[in-house]
């Protein structure tokens, strides 16, 4: 077994890796890459909760490393990489309103101005460590924020939208592991979310006859008109 | 009762998707629909509030959630009752692919599921869930015409939506892991927060408050993050627009109410209060002044949705009983107005294929009962006499000017620009008369004529006599909701 001061550090290492991606992220052009970056990030949330999980077996940490291996890992970067495949545009090469420097720059403001603001919350809750854990998730999520807003096409908003839960999910963690049917859920919607918005991102990228051919499997599975 | 519920709603499902025939998956939609009109006003009249199900009280019925499933329900069913004539023309001009169209009714179905089950969360996690999968059923609703436009409309919804849903996760985080810390057990269940609300501290309430109202917000279609409403509001095929306007942005609306009521007993609840006001008017003013260069009929009602979210938003942050009294009606009202000009803009669709007032051409003499349904809605939309929203508009601006008088200058100026956006568009709409113009008149169902009748009716009926239970509960909810 690990001894229990090292955890506290590998998951602050952890963290500031995970922001390194999303800094990446906000960079990268490549879609591919992108995906490739956000399974990577997902992995580390997956280390992290193993590293919760260490101290106390606490089995729902576990279940959450599971789901979170089993969704975010695997199947949400294999539906994005999928729709990726059939996509004519391989490069998110355009960036509106902020440069990649720029929007690191922000980010960082960002961090400053949510650890400033979560300090005044630190006497009010039970993990010490909220003020550096809270902050660098919630600043994770504005970083997946500033993705959607610079960011032109449908996939690179997805990763984005996708970093956003990434914060969200390490906040629940770090802050109370809420109760794991609600856990299951949420990773449920998100899935559906997901399929719907790389089934879009696919329409806007083809013409309306193929987007409506990749909806008729499901009309035909609930017994539609042939 | 939730598993009668489920049990109703997967049985619809399960029969819509072995019927062959549009006119059979259309009465199953509309049973569907009733089974929550008639539950609702069974629970109104016969049940004893609140009720609790399951062990950990995760759902509920209490007041607030039955009135809101009866204006949804009502809705629902009026919406679906017009959906068989209108996806039938949709189909005949290729608008829609015969294949989705069981697709469609799924989808409408689950949406109406996820609307009921959202009223019945006593779980604050839970209501966030159903919240988002509205988004997601309602999305491809949009997205199922054939029409490129639909997908950037969807899309614009889904990530504005849930990306702002998934700040307000963080508002419930930070709300459970207090409880976790201070009550023993977490917990995010409404009444549990609400019975022990003065013990949440006021910045823990306050931060709450803040990221939840981001995600509810942006369902409630709150400025700034209504920007979503009138692209998705104007692409959908109009019995869905009726649907996004006249329930949709309630279940936002519902989260704010439910969340503003823990936070209001707390120290922090001028602060909540506060923030809902200047919302409320930054909401009101984009609308309205939005409201004044429209030529898309669609647009214009879904600005005016956007401007009636703004007031409603007020007058819970005033947080006087009379205006949350009054608010609830306001509610009511405006739903059913709102429902009333989307079925109607729906058969000018239909009439001239175009949302754009430049194509109308000759409409009253094409389309009377649409044209006194769109009078009708306009008069009662803008809060005139004799209609259900005159008594609420007049009595929530009472509650204004005794609040501050600038407020209420403010809030009549921007009315005053959202009616008179109304008047000019309409003087243009009707007003567009060409003798020689051989546009073939749309033979409206009669199906989508009884659903604007019935609109017509109930918004003339509800402005003269308001029923006493109505008015019974909306008193109970007021006391439920401790303000």
């Amino acid at each position: 077994m690990m001894p229990p001061l090292a955890l506290p550090e590998i998951n602050k290492i952890l963290l500031v890796l995970i922001l390194f991606l999303a800094v990446l992220i906000i960079t990268v052009k490549d879609l591919l890459f992108l995906n490739f970056l956000y399974r990577i990030q997902s992995f580390f949330i997956v280390l992290v909760s193993l590293a919760l999980y260490a101290p106390d077996r606490k089995t729902s940490l576990l279940a959450v490393a599971s789901i979170t291996l089993l969704s975010k890992v695997i199947i949400i970067p294999s539906i994005i990489k999928n729709a990726q495949n059939k996509l004519k545009i391989k490069r998110d090469v355009e960036f509106h309103y902020l440069t990649p420097i720029s929007s690191i720059l922000v980010s960082i403001a960002v961090f400053f101005a949510v650890y400033l603001s979560f300090s005044r919350l630190i006497t009010e809750l039970p993990d010490k460590t909220f003020l550096i854990t809270g902050s660098l998730s919630v600043s994770l999520m504005f970083m997946g924020m500033i993705i959607i807003f610079t960011r032109q096409q449908t996939i690179t908003n997805i990763i984005g939208f996708l970093t956003i839960e990434n914060g969200v999910l390490l906040f629940s963690l770090f802050m109370a592991e809420l109760p794991l049917i609600v856990e299951v859920l949420i990773l449920l919607d998100l899935v559906m979310l997901i399929v719907l918005a790389s089934l879009l991102a696919f329409g806007i990228d083809s013409n309306i006859e193929e987007f409506h051919k990749k909806l008729q499997p499901l009309s035909k599975f609930l017994g539609g008109q042939k | 009762m939730m598993l009668l519920s489920i049990l109703v709603g997967v049985s619809a499902i399960l029969l819509i998707i072995f019927l062959r025939s549009n006119k059979s998956i259309n009465l199953v939609s509309l049973l569907h629909a009733l089974y929550y009109a008639g539950l609702s006003i069974y629970q109104m009249y016969a049940g004893s509030l609140p009720q609790y199900y399951l062990e950990n009280k995760y759902f509920f019925i209490d007041s607030l959630g039955i009135y809101e499933l009866l204006i949804a329900s009502v809705i629902f069913f009026l919406s679906i009752l017009y959906l068989e004539g209108y996806i039938k023309s949709l189909v005949e001009h290729e608008e829609l692919n015969p294949k989705f169209v069981k697709l469609f009714y799924i989808c409408m179905n689950l949406l109406l599921m996820s609307v009921a089950f959202s009223f019945f969360s006593n779980n604050l996690a839970l209501f966030w869930i159903f919240l988002e999968l509205t988004t997601i059923f309602s999305a491809i609703l949009i997205v199922i015409l054939n029409a490129v436009e639909n997908i950037y409309a969807a899309l614009k919804y889904l990530f504005i939506a849930s990306t702002c849903m998934l700040f307000s996760f963080v508002g419930l985080i930070l709300l459970y892991a207090f409880t976790k810390h201070n009550f023993g057990a977490g917990t995010l269940n409404w009444s549990e927060l609400m019975s022990s609300a003065s013990l949440i501290t006021p910045r823990i309430a306050a931060y709450s408050f803040m990221f939840i109202f981001i995600g509810f917000g942006a369902k409630a279609a709150i400025a700034p993050f209504h920007t979503w409403v009138p692209h998705a509001h104007s692409k959908a095929p109009s019995a869905v627009s009726a649907i996004l306007s006249a329930v949709i942005l309630n279940v936002g609306i519902y989260g704010i109410i439910r969340t503003f009521a823990v936070v209001r007993q707390t120290s922090s609840g001028q602060i909540a209060s506060n923030m809902l006001i200047i919302f409320g008017f930054f909401t009101l003013g984009i609308a309205s002044l939005s409201m004044l260069q429209q030529k898309n009929v669609k647009k214009l009602i879904a600005f005016s949705s956007i401007e009636h979210m703004g007031t409603i938003l007020i007058a819970i942050g005033l947080a006087t009983k009379a205006s949350v009294f009054w608010v609830l009606i306001y509610i009511m009202a405006s739903a059913l107005a709102k429902s009333l000009l989307f079925l109607c803009a729906g058969i000018a669709n239909r009439q001239y294929m175009s949302n754009d007032i430049d194509s109308v051409r000759n409409f009253i003499k094409l389309q009377p009962l649409a044209s006194v349904g769109i009078i009708v809605g306009v008069l009662a939309i803008s809060g005139l006499p004799p209609f259900a929203l005159f008594m609420p508009k007049l009595l929530v601006l009472i509650q204004i000017s005794k609040f501050s008088v600038l407020m209420l200058i403010i809030a009549l100026l921007s009315i005053l620009i959202s009616t008179g956006s109304f008047a000019l568009f309409f003087t243009k709409f009707f007003s567009s008369v060409d003798e020689a113009s051989s546009i073939h008149k749309y033979n409206t169902p009669a199906k989508m004529k009884a659903s604007i009748i019935i609109l017509i009716i109930l918004l003339a009926l509800l402005g003269i006599f308001l029923p006493d239970r109505l008015a019974d509960i909306a008193g109970n909810i007021v006391a439920e909701l401790k303000i």
